[in-house]
């Protein structure tokens, strides 16, 4: 153990500059391993954040679950509290409060921030006043159920459906998610195993050599596994590169035009991306020089 | 330090290429194997080496059996050889010091000694002024001393040297021979083949062992060839 160890820590700078000689030996099908390796990474990267965003989306959604009841207009202001009251005692309700004109103004201004101004075009305070219910996310059925059967309620407005059509877009982009993972791993493998082979190839004469000495088979393949980290890794931080700079973009593009949208902030989206990606690009490098190796232990 | 008893090498193709061998090397010997092409001695070599196993009897080098189950073990059996080929088994795009301290980091020495004893090893075999050269711009003779220091500077307790004058003109072959004998001493023995039995240096003592055909035709402890 203490010899193996003494190897590794003696001979770093060899395993480095063993990485470097490989990749100038294959230098073009290294340059393309760390260009493919970057665009499928970017690719990925892309399809997670996408399947992250709406995962989000659809989680604030649940959190904020509400129901806007809207009564007949012609109730007056002791009914309406009557009518919050009964609302309010109907099991699965946590909380029924009346949000006058002015309330409801004041939160589309809040929600469209700079926009607002879209507001300006109306006289006079286009909304009305409403009960909001707000409910457990499991007991929205019977709450609409009790809701239905109470008299001087105009209209009621649930988001149920828009929970239900967020639920099958997050369904859909997991699936693509899990795909994109399985396409990643196995072609970041392949590519990762082939140009391991190419050096192996390459520096035959040197592992024969290094045999005859008597250097382990670990001690040969220490610099390969390092070189399988090094490209794959080089072609993550590609990846990482361009995804920052997409990201950033469409953030700017969409942050005016669809406010009302609850999106995860782009640095905690990119700081997670980051993370793992950069796990993602080592493991496989390392599994891919694996594979590459052991394909080439005839050498 | 060797004992071969009984020892046959026949190769996946049905050839015979060593047969029936008893040998045993003490420490501190020079043993010069000698012998036609297609005699056997590279063969035996390799054997010595772990490159091969025997087919038929018992190998022991160091202490070590050579067997096809012993493969870590053999390696390590390696580390303690010090290997000489006629084709150098050098790594071109690196320099002679470089060639050198390849064959001392199997061995996890401390890099500021390796470097140390790596420089020696050149300056032993006369190459203090070619250390930084890349080997391919080394001459032939200066190659295989390059390929010597590698084999010095590991220390090894035995040194295995297959026609290690094979591509030299007699001028160098004569250097390198007598380079090679001049690391005999109490505790390395040196095995050198050769089918060059002429550049042979006469003036120490030596043993010589003939191969014909696989066998051993001659075992001479002090040996004189004409």
């Amino acid at each position: 153990m203490l010899y193996k160890l003494k190897l590794i820590v003696y001979n770093i700078d060899y395993f480095i500059k063993e990485v470097g000689t490989s990749i100038r030996l294959n230098f073009l099908p290294s340059v393309f391993s760390f260009i493919s390796i970057g665009l499928i990474f970017f690719i990925f990267a892309m399809i997670t954040s996408g399947w992250w965003i709406s995962r989000y989306v659809i989680q604030v959604i649940q959190e904020e679950v509400e129901i806007n009841v809207y009564y007949h207009e012609g109730l007056d202001e002791g009914e309406v509290r009557q009518l919050t009251e009964r609302i309010n005692d109907i099991q699965g309700v946590r909380e029924a409060r009346i949000i006058d004109e002015q309330e409801a103004y004041n939160r589309m201004v809040a929600i469209l921030g700079k926009e607002a101004h879209v507001l300006e075009v109306f006289d006079d305070n286009p909304f009305t006043s409403f009960i909001e219910v707000n409910v457990d996310l499991e007991k929205t059925g019977p709450v609409l159920d009790e809701l239905h059967l109470i008299s001087g309620i105009e209209h009621i407005r649930d988001n149920k459906e828009v929970l239900r059509q967020l639920q099958n877009v997050v369904k859909i982009l997991s699936f693509i998610g899990y795909l994109g993972i399985a396409a990643v791993s196995i072609s970041t493998l392949i590519i990762t195993a082939n140009i391991i082979k190419l050096g192996i190839y390459a520096r035959k004469d040197q592992i024969n050599s290094l045999r005859l000495l008597g250097a382990s088979e670990s001690f040969i393949a220490f610099p390969f596994l390092l070189e399988g980290m090094v490209v794959a890794f080089a072609g993550g931080i590609l990846a990482m590169i361009l995804m920052v700079s997409i990201i950033n973009f469409i953030y700017m593009q969409i942050s005016g035009t669809l406010p009302f949208i609850p999106l995860l902030t782009p640095n905690s989206l990119i700081l997670r991306l980051v993370t793992l990606i950069a796990c993602l690009s080592i493991a496989f490098g390392f599994l891919g020089s694996l594979i590459g190796l052991s394909s080439a232990k005839k050498v | 330090m060797i004992e071969a008893k009984g020892v046959s090498l026949r190769y996946a193709d049905g050839t015979l290429a060593l047969n029936n061998i008893f040998l045993q090397v003490d420490p501190g010997e020079l043993v010069y194997i000698t012998g036609p092409s297609g005699s056997g001695k590279t063969s035996l070599l390799k054997l010595l080496m772990g490159m091969e196993y025997p087919s038929e009897g018992t190998l022991h080098v160091l202490n070590q059996a050579i067997s096809k189950s012993a493969l870590l073990e053999i390696r390590a059996l390696r580390r303690t050889i010090g290997p000489v080929f006629q084709d150098f088994n050098l790594i071109y795009g690196r320099s002679s010091l470089e060639n050198v301290m390849l064959g001392m980091r199997v061995l996890g020495i401390h890099p500021s000694q390796m470097k140390n004893d790596a420089k020696s090893a050149l300056v032993t075999v006369g190459l203090e002024h070619k250390i930084f050269s890349l080997v391919e711009n080394l001459s032939w003779g200066e190659r295989q001393r390059v390929a010597i220091a590698r084999t010095i500077a590991r220390r090894p307790k035995l040194i295995l040297a297959d026609e290690p004058t094979g591509n030299l003109d007699k001028d160098n072959a004569l250097k390198i021979l007598s380079l090679l004998a001049s690391f005999r001493n109490k505790n390395t023995s040196v095995i050198i083949t050769t089918h060059a039995t002429h550049l042979i240096d006469q003036k120490q003592s030596f043993r010589c062992i003939q191969l014909n055909k696989g066998s051993i035709s001659q075992d001479k402890r002090e040996c004189y060839i004409n």
